[in-house]
């Protein structure tokens, strides 16, 4: 008997409790799960719960649906997939790069670099806007461009101040999930907009949803992939660097491999993030590239009390991500996420 | 150990270029924006007003109300998903019979699309046909306006947050139980430490840096609540559930008054940063005690 384990009545308790939440939990989904297959009449009616029992289960809804007299679901669908898809595929891989350079290579940067680059990027701006009379989205690339050469650039002179180490830029990479997502999806639909002047569509594209979607789980697949670098035994690496094997070689034949587990996890949670966010999606589409959640919402004001309608649009969007979960939590099981919190 | 090898380079590039553009030029137009009197609609030129966006903000009664309404709901909400979260992870960290299938489905909530979850919110909380208002009248109670009245649509926003929100506390909290050792606890019993004891004596100080971790990021995530509400009440009644990012969705997309909304992102993002500092300033010495 070990320790874990609850005696007595202490043990019954706990099942009670979790029973209670497991039926928290489960009531909406199966709530959403037959109302999708409810007539017209039998939501009107009040509430009901056992299908045959209570009501005569009909697919309607789904028929509707699947048919594509709801409005373009079918389009919608294949949107959210291939955004959310990329999205994660791309983040997951360029995150997790940066992740292990993080985790194994030393990086200086000094905070003046840090502050040239600011500087120069916002001076640059006002100049060429206020100044020069250049357009917003034309002073914004030189602005950056400027900033970012002259940032390169001191970097080979010494300068002094304090250096910025890994965990300092770990923490900046971070730190961009404490952003408020309106301050930077506002400013982006206007910065799209802006570029849409200049000949680069953006808004409404899959160009431009699935940047910004990469660039906003960034932050995340670091996170949890450098506590994962970190813990794999480093004897592997040290060993191949005896035998001369190049850095990117050790990486991609060695290091990726060893990692797949938490490579798959992160993805996941990654395309769950990306296959849920409802506010850029709400502000950089509009028709031909919107996502599921943007859909799902409408339903709200566009179907009123059709019950049956929106339930079986929910659904599609939720379905996925039950799968995901089994799938998660068949890895959680080997421990995988342990390292990601400390 | 870390080594030095050019390819580095190579390998953090992409990332921070990415993250670089995508936060920088938001940064920056925002920022230069708040400062000017901006409207896309009707169209005026551009005027500079120094921090008179800021001030007209600050004596705004709808602000205050607003940023209100953020603090009640995420203050209150985070506290339950704390609470529960906590009680559902010891539970299954001490073997609960059946605790594989809890596992697999207390992780469910967080997946769902937030807006598909407030759609089913808004059925079960329906006032003549939700089944929620079913079970009040069969226990007696008057049928209840959950959502067109202010206390109740708050209420209800907090529980789909804490439906929603709470699988992560109990993954999180989870994953540090199992990392405590048994022997701390054996010693306990030993001693013929109650479980109470031994919660308030070993788990709950041992638990103190992650606890206070997540209770950090579900906070910071909260203050940015807009799906759930936007589909539920839609700010209604009134304003009396319109949240920060509700608002300012509204003053930008709907208003287009671009100046104001700029402003209003970076008081939203000052009022983010003090809650974070004081939070963990507040937390500070007792973590450093437990060390």
């Amino acid at each position: 008997m070990s320790v874990r384990n609850l005696k007595g009545n202490g043990r019954w308790w706990a099942l009670a409790g979790c029973l209670l939440w497991l039926a928290f939990t489960f009531f909406p989904l199966y709530w959403v799960a037959i109302t999708s297959f409810k007539s017209p009449l039998g939501v009107v009616g009040g509430p009901t719960y056992l299908p045959f029992v209570d009501f005569e289960p009909t697919l309607t809804a789904w028929r509707e649906l699947l048919s594509g007299q709801r409005g373009q679901f079918y389009n919608t669908f294949m949107a959210s997939t291939i955004i959310g898809l990329s999205a994660s595929v791309i983040a997951t891989a360029v995150g997790s790069m940066a992740a292990y350079a993080l985790v194994r290579f030393t990086f200086e940067v000094k905070l003046l670099t840090g502050l040239i680059f600011v500087v120069v990027a916002f001076g640059g701006y006002l100049l060429g806007r206020h100044v020069a009379g250049f357009g917003q989205a034309t002073s914004l690339i030189y602005a950056f461009i400027a900033a970012l050469a002259l940032a390169i650039g001191s970097s080979w002179i010494r300068l002094p101040g304090p250096i910025l180490g890994n965990d300092d830029i770990v923490f900046w990479f971070v730190s961009q999930r404490m952003f408020p997502p309106i301050v930077a999806a506002f400013a982006l639909f206007l910065m799209y907009t802006e570029m849409g002047k200049l000949g680069f569509k953006l808004v409404d594209t899959y160009t431009g949803l699935t940047f910004a979607y990469v660039a906003f789980s960034l932050p995340i697949v670091i996170w949890l992939m450098r506590d994962f670098f970190a813990a794999l035994p480093i004897e592997v690496e040290e060993a191949a660097m005896v035998d001369n094997v190049p850095s990117w070689r050790i990486f991609f034949g060695i290091v990726v491999p060893m990692s797949k587990p938490g490579l798959i996890a992160t993805f996941m949670i990654t395309l769950a993030f990306v296959w849920n966010e409802f506010l850029f999606a709400l502000f950089l589409t509009n028709s031909r590239w919107q996502t599921l959640p943007i859909l799902v919402a409408g339903q709200n004001s566009q179907r009123g009390d059709e019950w049956w309608s929106i339930s079986a649009a929910a659904l599609v969007a939720i379905i996925p991500m039950v799968i995901m979960a089994g799938i998660l939590s068949r890895l959680m099981r080997s421990g995988l996420l342990l390292g990601a919190i400390k | 150990m870390t080594r030095n090898d050019p390819v580095k380079h190579f390998f953090i590039w992409p990332a921070l270029l990415i993250v670089l553009v995508i936060s920088i030029f938001p940064l920056i137009y925002s920022l230069t924006t708040s400062f000017m009197s901006l409207r896309l609609v009707p169209p005026i030129p551009p005027r500079f007003v120094g921090f008179g966006n800021y001030a007209e903000l600050l004596q705004n009664p709808r602000f205050w109300h607003v940023a209100w309404t953020t603090t009640i709901i995420s203050f209150i909400s985070v506290a339950l998903q704390y609470v529960i979260g906590f009680s559902v992870a010891l539970a299954l960290n001490r073997n609960v019979p059946g605790e594989g299938l809890f596992r697999v489905s207390f992780l469910l909530p967080m997946l769902v699309a937030p807006v598909a979850v407030a759609l089913i919110a808004r059925q079960i909380l329906n006032p003549t046909m939700g089944p929620l208002n079913e079970l009040m009248t069969f226990f007696g109670f008057p049928n209840l306006p959950f959502l067109t009245q202010t206390r109740w649509a708050i209420g209800a926003i907090i529980s789909v947050e804490v439906w929603q929100w709470t699988p992560f506390v109990v993954l999180m909290l989870l994953a540090g139980l199992q990392t405590l050792p048994d022997d701390v606890y054996e010693a306990a019993a030993l001693e013929n430490a109650s479980s109470w004891q031994q919660f308030w004596g070993i788990t709950f100080p041992m638990m103190l840096p992650i606890s206070v971790a997540v209770v950090f990021i579900r906070l910071i995530e909260s203050y940015k609540i807009i799906d759930t509400v936007f589909v539920m009440t839609g700010g209604g009644p009134g304003i009396s559930t319109e949240t920060l990012t509700l608002f300012a969705y509204q003053e930008g997309f709907k208003k287009f008054n671009l100046g104001y909304t700029s402003a209003l992102s970076f008081l939203f993002l000052i009022v983010i940063t003090v809650i974070g500092l004081v939070y963990l300033a507040i937390l500070k010495p007792y973590l450093e005690k437990h060390k």
